[in-house]
């Protein structure tokens, strides 16, 4: 299963992630949050954070947890890559996201929208299209 | 679709069952088929859905798809009834334009442009999540976030005309520090007096053509000078603020029992408790943004003084003016027939206030408010003043730049930012770019034909072109 895919939008970007399961599609949407960006996704990890996100349903859960990976993109830094889901429910998630100092090397994103997002059931699992601005 | 009048197009009502008013769009023919090319006439009707909402959804010629509201487009809601939308405004809250005008005209400048871009790229730091030389601790902080630009005067940055040119004087009313989030405070505590990514540039210009000699003569242009423009926002700050609320109106929407075609026009009445935090928080972002503007409007006067002092005999830069195109306002405008107070949403819109309104500095009062309209880069961008006509029509506004035509994915497979690069230089453009990608993303092919979205609003009536710019350096993240 391809985790993500970009798709055209006029104004800023737009990126397809697929799972097999919520937690799945949770991690897959973050690798191609910062694949998107520039990161290559592989490569030595030295930093681990532990994050947290709420949501009210499983579309605001999803956009939390994407903006608070940009938030610490921004304040601490570093670039992640490889994304352990630890618990998820419908409105809560643990998550352990390791990575290294440095910023991506392509053009940033600022935020993640709500913009026609839902996630929908698919021949594997779950999936989500997400519009960020850059 | 009806055709109003030769550049008003008009979405009735039954078009579909929850439109509260009418669409409206300003166009020529092949600027509506850009609109038509993607999904942007699909946003501009959703906004017409909105709570509140009065007289028509309207979008500019430069409209283009967003994510909620359309890029290029005006909503007004009639108070106390009427909503705010943290969408409306956007993530990048108060990102506009400023442009500061030089003694010195482009033959005296010329044979020092190359070290002149490149002091100016290194004293305005750019890209997404950079910081600056300024680090604001929690106090400091909080009155930028009061006192916008005002805040820059106090600490030397700026200048008392460079207030007075500023919309809302610099400082918006309203902020109150404590509806921000902790997370926007780290955001933005290092960010003043940075430039940001994306779209955002500084260009120096030359004047190429003046259309208004009056209206020039005002605001102190003369064709061949040197000018320089500056486009960012309210960086990480800002999309901090828009994300929260984005987040939290969520379950405001249901609480208000508010209907929506699509998520991101999430939204609160304005005179509610979480509508009026919003607002605070809004103010705060768009103080953010003037402080910053003002704190590069700085670092580009000193940059002009490293590149010419003792080489041009006079290069000092006055401010022309500094506009928000991303900002929800209070503002009195007359809706059939009546005077009405409205929260007017503009997203990739200008205020445009036609002469003698109010809000406007004394020097400029009789001409109407200057709007900057940045081309793309590498091509022109027009200075024009408001009208009655944009008064009338538009709730005082008008278009913002050029509008994108095809996605970041098709500019960069078909661009390339190095050969781009080359173009520019052969044509006499100076350019300094911390990311090649970056650059082929916001090439000219991307975007609409600035000169036909000015065009349009300048027969539509809703703007009055005063003069042309031509870039001589480009400054990018």
């Amino acid at each position: 299963m391809q985790h993500f895919q970009e798709i055209e939008h006029t104004a800023d970007w737009a990126f397809r992630a697929q799972g097999r399961d919520l937690a799945h599609l949770f991690a897959n949407a973050a690798r191609g949050l910062f694949e998107l960006q520039g990161s290559t996704g592989t490569g030595e990890t030295t930093t681990v954070r532990e994050v947290a996100a709420s949501g009210k349903d499983h579309e605001t859960l999803l956009v939390n947890w994407l903006n608070e990976l940009l938030y610490l993109q921004e304040t601490q830094q570093e670039t992640y890559s490889r994304f352990e889901i630890l618990e998820i429910s419908d409105t809560h998630l643990r998550a352990r996201v390791h990575g290294h100092p440095n910023r991506p090397e392509g053009k940033l994103i600022k935020a993640v929208t709500f913009h026609g997002l839902e996630i929908r059931h698919s021949e594997n699992g779950l999936q989500a299209t997400i519009v960020v601005d850059v | 679709m009806v055709q109003v009048s030769q550049h008003l197009w008009e979405i009735p009502r039954s078009f579909r069952d929850d439109m509260r008013v009418p669409a409206r769009l300003y166009a020529d023919e092949a600027l509506l088929d850009a609109a038509l090319g993607d999904r942007s006439l699909d946003q501009l009707v959703n906004t017409a859905t909105l709570p509140g909402i009065v007289k028509y959804a309207i979008a500019m010629p430069d409209i283009h798809q967003g994510y909620g509201f359309p890029i290029g487009g005006v909503v007004a809601t009639r108070l106390p009834e009427g909503i705010i939308s943290p969408g409306g405004v956007g993530y990048d809250i108060n990102c506009g334009v400023r442009l500061l005008a030089s003694e010195a005209s482009v033959q005296e400048v010329s044979p020092f442009l190359a070290e002149l871009a490149s002091i100016l790229y290194r004293n305005c730091p750019s890209g997404v999540g950079v910081h600056g030389e300024i680090k604001l601790q929690d106090a400091e902080l909080d009155k930028v976030l009061v006192d916008g630009a005002r805040w820059a005067r106090e600490r030397g940055y700026a200048r008392a005309e460079d207030l007075q040119h500023t919309e809302e004087f610099g400082a918006m009313p309203g902020a109150d520090p404590e509806y921000v989030s902790h997370k926007a405070r780290e955001r933005g505590r290092s960010q003043i007096g940075t430039l940001g990514a994306g779209n955002h540039f500084i260009e120096v210009d030359r004047v190429a053509e003046v259309f208004d000699e009056t209206a020039a003569e005002h605001l102190r242009l003369l064709p061949d000078q040197v000018v320089v423009q500056i486009h960012c926002g309210s960086r990480g700050f800002g999309h901090q603020v828009c994300e929260d609320y984005v987040a939290r109106f969520q379950t405001t929407v249901r609480d208000y029992g508010i209907e929506l075609p699509d998520r991101e026009l999430v939204c609160a009445p304005f005179e509610s408790v979480e509508g009026q935090q919003y607002a605070h928080a809004m103010a705060c972002a768009a103080n953010f943004a003037f402080a910053n503007r003002q704190v590069l409007a700085h670092r580009i006067r000193r940059s002009f003084e490293q590149a010419l002092d003792g080489k041009v005999s006079s290069f000092d830069l006055h401010q022309v003016y500094d506009i928000a195109h991303n900002m929800a306002k209070i503002e009195e405008h007359e809706v059939g027939g009546q005077r009405m107070r409205l929260c007017v949403h503009r997203k990739g819109a200008t205020r445009a206030f036609g002469p003698r309104s109010p809000g406007l500095p004394d020097d400029q009062r009789n001409i109407g408010q200057p709007v900057l309209i940045p081309g793309s880069m590498g091509t022109e961008s027009y200075v024009l003043v408001g009208t009655h006509g944009s008064m009338e029509q538009t709730f005082g506004s008008t278009c913002h730049g050029a509008g994108r035509v095809w996605s970041r994915m098709r500019a960069k497979k078909t661009v390339r930012g190095q050969q781009l690069r080359q173009e520019l230089e052969s044509r006499g453009i100076a350019v300094r770019t911390g990311s090649m990608p970056g650059l082929a993303e916001e090439a000219p092919q991307a975007y609409k034909d600035v000169s036909r979205v000015v065009d349009v609003v300048a027969r539509a009536g809703i703007g009055k072109k005063v003069a042309r710019l031509e870039p001589i350096a480009v400054i990018k993240g």
